[in-house]
């Protein structure tokens, strides 16, 4: 993305959030059934619709993207890694805020009710789908299981909803949360909120957008490292004597530790797409 | 054979600093369990408040299965077992350095179980000592165990389905006496509490014997 | 501490924070690659003078660049 756009973004997004906090904590009123607690609407409702519908549901089409033949591209692959990644964030952060928002208006920090149940578990289904996208694989086969392990979850969204919606009607206790996180919105408070929803998607955009980069340069450094070792390999090969070279203890699925003696351990074969933290 | 623990130790754990599969894969499955208890036993608070204790104890066992084949797993390289075996460190230092290394993680989970179940079910722990005393001879119990039967199934391909059916039975004494240990720690029952860490103390006494003894032959074995 | 303040101040620091790790991330990368990249140039200059230091021909010429 072009740089001067993405800081356009960000700065926006920035400038947008900032505005929403100060109307949200000192510049709207507070409402007459929560008081001061509705202040976190300004906040809880946009985090949560960022994470749950367009984190993951642009995960859920990216990943379409890529498996349909025509449109495949590993750039599908690496939004839809970014997405699911800013989605968590997003994810557990609806979780605590709604918990905190939560706490004083139901007295519990927790309760499993169908919206809070279906959303620990949609976070749970996608921190799997951030498990799968570490083991270490070569780009395009690691690009086609986390989108059928994207797809397989999202398609499992609706099936959670309707099921733990089903289960709570049955139970007595329903009618618990009764006293519902949606207050009735008017005037300054409406339009607060509205510019919650740009603030907050705007810096979804900007972190998607980032964690995008990093997610590409990920598989060029694993690359370049790759065909780096290979060179360094090979020019030892022919600058040693003709034996069995790489006699180094190999190290199953441990990362390289610094060489200790010897030539440095033939192993970025194995983790194309890790960090480059580690050095060489 | 300290010297071999602390060397052993350092590097799993060290292993496990890089490839973070702990963190991303033994922890979110045990927050998955407590989910999927509440799934079988919610949505109302009092089945899961009452079976608590039990929900925690049983998500740190399954999770000490994971663990136990995640610090077996890393040595499964070719080669990697023998030169292991090759390299002269002594069996017990190395059977002490894997366990405290699962140890370390299933201590870590057991912070983030706690604060789970907590939030999750709604539980407070009353005394708290006791249950961290629990916890800490729980734990180098399951660890013990879970390294010397993870020494026993490392070599054989049915480890993933073996593992667990050879270490749950032998680990069911803690779940028990943990469970109620902590069911004493969250009413204030302090006496009966302290009975049950005198079943958890000599289960990890024991095993950390037997697995100090036993390691060199089982390494040779597998 | 109000509920409120504590939830804004929660929601506000870890999106800051995660902003940052990520701003992180993206240029230790890019250093990274950079260096890779020069790495892979020297490398290879180095692969081209070992296999030209030997008696060339028989050698597959597949050193060079990678």
């Amino acid at each position: 993305m072009n740089p001067a756009l993405r800081r356009g973004i960000g700065l926006a997004a920035l400038a947008s959030t900032a505005a929403t906090v100060w109307l949200g904590l000192w510049v709207t009123p507070p409402s007459v059934q929560q008081g001061n607690l509705v202040r976190l609407v300004y906040l809880h409702p946009a985090i949560a619709w960022d994470a749950l519908y367009v984190a993951f549901g642009l995960s859920a089409v990216c990943s379409l993207l890529y498996l349909w033949r025509r449109t495949r591209s590993l750039f599908w692959d690496r939004l839809a890694a970014a997405s699911v990644e800013v989605g968590v964030v997003f994810n557990a952060l609806t979780l605590v805020t709604g918990s905190i928002w939560g706490r004083p208006t139901w007295g519990v920090w927790w309760t499993w009710d169908a919206r809070l149940t279906s959303t620990a578990l949609l976070l749970v289904l996608f921190l799997g789908y951030l498990a799968l996208r570490r083991v270490p694989a070569e780009p395009e086969v690691r690009a086609r299981r986390c989108a059928v392990a994207a797809l397989v979850a999202f398609v499992d969204v609706p099936i959670v909803h309707f099921s733990v919606n089903w289960w709570q009607t049955l139970h007595q206790n329903a009618t618990v949360l009764n006293a519902d996180l949606s207050p009735t919105i008017h005037g300054s408070m409406a339009w607060t909120l509205l510019l919650s929803f740009v603030a907050l998607t705007l810096a979804f955009v900007w972190m998607v957008t980032v964690r995008y980069d990093i997610e590409v340069m990920r598989d060029q450094v694993g690359e370049e490292e790759l065909e780096v070792s290979l060179a360094e390999r090979w020019a030892e090969a022919q600058a040693a004597e003709p034996v069995m070279a790489g006699a180094g203890l190999p190290e199953g699925s441990a990362p390289p530790s610094p060489p200790t003696s010897g030539p440095a351990p033939l192993d970025p074969v194995l983790r194309p797409g890790e960090p480059a933290g580690s050095g060489r | 054979m300290w010297r071999d623990a602390v060397l052993v130790a350092g590097k799993d754990l060290r292993i496990e600093a890089r490839s973070r599969v702990a963190l991303w894969q033994v922890l979110p499955f045990a927050m998955l369990a407590l989910v999927l208890f509440a799934f079988a036993l919610g949505p109302g608070p009092d089945a899961l408040r009452r079976a608590a204790p039990g929900l925690f104890w049983l998500a740190v066992l399954f999770s000490t299965v994971l663990a136990t084949q995640r610090s077996y797993a890393v040595e499964s390289g070719e080669g990697t077992r023998d030169g292991l075996r090759l390299s002269g460190l002594d069996p017990a230092g190395i059977f002490l350095g894997k366990a405290a290394a699962v140890f370390v993680q299933l201590a870590l989970l057991e912070v983030v179980l706690w604060v789970g179940v907590t939030l999750l079910f709604g539980v407070r722990v009353h005394t708290t000592w006791l249950a961290v005393v629990a916890c800490l001879l729980a734990t180098v119990g399951l660890a013990s165990a879970g390294v010397v039967y993870g020494a026993l199934s490392a070599g054989l391909r049915v480890r993933e389905t073996l593992l667990p059916l050879l270490v749950l039975p032998v680990v069911a004494p803690v779940l028990l006496a943990g469970s109620r240990a902590w069911s004493a720690a969250m009413s204030g029952a302090v006496a009966s509490g302290v009975g049950w860490l005198r079943i958890l103390a000599p289960f990890a006494v024991v095993y950390l014997a037997v697995g100090v003894a036993l390691y060199g032959p089982l390494q040779e074995a597998a | 501490m109000s509920y409120v303040d504590a939830g804004y101040a929660i929601a506000l620091s870890v999106l800051f924070a995660y902003s940052v790790g990520l701003v992180a991330r993206r240029r230790r990368l890019a250093r990274a690659v950079a260096v890779a990249a020069e790495d892979d140039a020297f490398a290879s200059a180095a692969t081209v003078a070992a296999v030209e230091g030997e008696s060339g021909g028989d050698e597959p010429a597949r050193g060079g660049g990678g």
